[in-house]
């Protein structure tokens, strides 16, 4: 137990030490999240819009297309999704309106009606919104049916609105807890990876091999020092970022922080255990930073960190809602921006559990001394 | 009951290769406590993958080496804690001072230590403030030694101490070593020097292709020699260069 405590205070005194680890760790994802929290993504011009289609026909699909818009012109950012899915987007900002495809549109003769649900907070938007369904469930219709230009549309479809009040906090609130989230993931990956690589490559590890500990007290103090690390940096890029942004964190929940610790220690026990397979398996820094780049970059744009994953094609979206990545901001982002209770969130953390399971038998399979 | 001829250390018939290269090839001997034992030999003769099979850091494919009344193979985490190593390759953690090093280590070996005390046995006291990267190349090896000594060692290893250092700090470190010697640890050493292992070591053991060619005290290796009627190229003389080089550059260290 001393020999536990011992390495991991060396470890901290260590990783402390290193300026340019905590540059990395603390001040570089939080001028990531300050400098797109500024951009303000939310005036983008192409509202997000989540479509439920009930009707899931030749005729639907065409207007879905078309409110899309062309590859020149993107009219709306689409995302065909579930009734509940779609109306929890909107409650939570990530998206701008539902709109609700009847199961009779398009059928010959019958009065179909769209329903469209709006977030009041975002007047704009619903302007977009509501003049580009419009113009192009008239443009479908008479294209669908070739009827003269004096038939108006409102004959066989109708639209009715209605306007709900959100708790989005919008792309600020968003955008923290996916940072927080690759932040965990670059510290669990790099930090180990070039602390492990350069201990092997330098023969520190072999050194220690000529003590009387074991493998499992130099990895128990590794694990200990970069989980305290992980937890303490999710706490002060989500605390930073709320407070520089002006965002609220679990919708005031006090419980939403140790659901965030519990998170941040699964992330990180995930990322750290992906380190040590990597570090295990590379001989020097040349070709473990390669591999760990590999890993960590793809997710750091597939797994929905800065963009929600809805704005990618659905073949992409398939695969990325498995990576460890889009469990763990998924997760996060749940409880920081929906206030939602960790108990909730079964299905992220089965995903990260599976992970942590597969991560950490490839790593103990991989690790070496020299 | 011990006495000071007692083998604290027994190779006995040790064999190793790695893959078809055998490194190490029936290699036998005793060091006796209080002893400065050195190995001898060119550059993958064996001597390293011997010492670290008595270290318990290498399995040996047969034979057995005892360290103090007990085989490595047996308990290696027991030998590892009653002996002190310095390996050719030595690396410490960045980041730690010196004196937190020297800390950390004592505390593995759950050793109580002041760690200026074992700084200043191999005169790094004035720099346990220093980290390992700011370290001169002697220095270094000083600390390793240092580390070494944490544990209060029965039996010391050094494998190769004094490569690549200067005469000044090779000198030094010779200093150190009997200093070691004097408190009543055994040492082994590894070197490709002649005139330190003529310098420190109370026997030998020349090795070559892993087997033990020689073994006998300096004195005796240079008499058998004589014995056999051979005459030096050169007429031995007063002085070495080695000693024109200090004599010009003086005794002290440069740190």
């Amino acid at each position: 137990m001393s020999i536990y405590l011992a390495l991991t205070v060396a470890s901290l005194k260590m990783y402390f030490r290193n300026k340019q680890a905590l540059f990395w760790a603390l001040f570089f994802p939080l001028l990531i999240m300050i400098i797109f929290g500024m951009m303000n993504f939310d005036k983008y011009d192409s509202p997000n819009v989540g479509i439920y289609d009930a009707a899931d026909n030749p005729a639907s699909q065409a207007l879905i297309q078309a409110l899309k818009g062309s590859n020149q012109q993107e009219l709306l950012s689409v995302a065909v999704d579930t009734l509940e899915e779609a109306h929890h987007e909107l409650e939570f900002g990530t998206s701008r309106a539902v709109i609700e495809i009847p199961a009779n549109y398009g059928a010959p003769g019958e009065f179909a009606e769209i329903k469209v649900t709006y977030d009041e907070r975002f007047q704009q938007e619903r302007a977009v919104i509501s003049t580009i369904l419009g113009q192009v469930t008239d443009a479908v219709f008479k294209e669908l049916n070739q009827v003269p230009d004096e038939y108006r549309v409102e004959n066989s479809i109708g639209i009715t609105e209605t306007v709900i009040t959100g708790q989005g906090q919008g792309f600020k609130a968003w955008l923290i807890p996916g940072v927080a989230a690759m932040a965990i993931m670059q510290t669990g990956l790099f930090t180990v990876v070039f602390t492990l690589v350069r201990f092997k490559s330098q023969g520190v590890l072999r050194r220690l091999k000529a003590t009387p500990i074991g493998a499992s007290h130099f990895l128990a103090g590794q694990l200990t020092t970069k989980a305290i690390v992980v937890v303490l940096q999710t706490y002060v890029l989500v605390i930073v970022g709320a407070i520089v942004l002006g965002v609220s964190i679990g919708n005031g929940r006090i419980g939403a922080w140790l659901d965030l610790t519990i998170l941040a220690l699964l992330g990180g026990a995930l990322f750290i255990a992906i380190g040590l397979a990597v570090s295990g398996w590379a001989k020097n820094e040349e070709t473990a930073a390669p591999i760990a780049n590999i890993i960590s970059m793809p997710m750091m744009f597939l797994s929905g960190v800065f963009f929600p994953l809805s704005v990618m094609p659905d073949w992409l979206t398939r695969w990325s809602q498995y990576l460890p990545l889009t469990y763990l901001a998924d997760a996060m982002r749940a409880i920081t921006v929906e206030g939602a209770s960790i108990t909730t969130l079964g299905s992220e953390l089965l995903g990260l559990s599976i992970w942590i399971v597969i991560s950490f038998v490839v790593a103990t399979k991989m690790f070496r001394w020299e | 009951m011990t006495t000071a001829s007692d083998p604290i250390i027994i190779a006995r018939d040790l064999h190793k290769k790695y893959g078809d290269i055998t490194a190490v090839n029936g290699i036998s001997f005793e060091v006796h406590r209080g002893e400065v034992f050195g190995m001898l030999g060119p550059n993958g003769a064996g001597k390293t993958t011997t010492v670290e099979i008595l270290e318990g850091m290498r399995d040996a494919d047969s034979g057995d080496a005892i360290i103090n009344g007990i085989n490595v193979k047996d308990d290696p985490p027991a030998v590892k804690a009653m002996i002190g190593v310095q390996l050719q390759q030595n690396a410490f953690f960045d980041k730690l001072k010196l004196s937190e090093i020297v800390d950390l280590y004592a505390k593995l070996y759950l050793a109580k230590v002041d760690p200026v005390e074992i700084l200043s046995r191999v005169g790094l006291d004035n720099r346990k403030n220093a980290q390992y990267a700011e370290l001169s190349g002697g220095q270094k090896q000083r600390l390793s030694i240092a580390v070494a000594l944490v544990n209060d060692p029965v039996v010391l290893f050094l494998d190769e101490p004094t490569t690549g250092l200067d005469p000044q700090a090779r000198r030094q470190l010779w200093e150190l070593v009997r200093t070691i010697q004097k408190s009543g640890a055994t040492i082994m050493l590894t070197t490709h020097y002649m005139e330190e292992a003529e310098e420190l070591c109370d026997r030998i053991a020349v090795v070559e292709n892993g087997e033990i060619i020689a073994l006998d005290t300096p004195d005796a290796l240079i008499d058998q020699l004589l014995e056999t009627g051979f005459i030096p190229k050169k007429r031995v003389r007063e002085a070495t260069l080695d000693d024109v080089f200090l004599n010009l550059t003086g005794h002290d260290l440069r740190d």
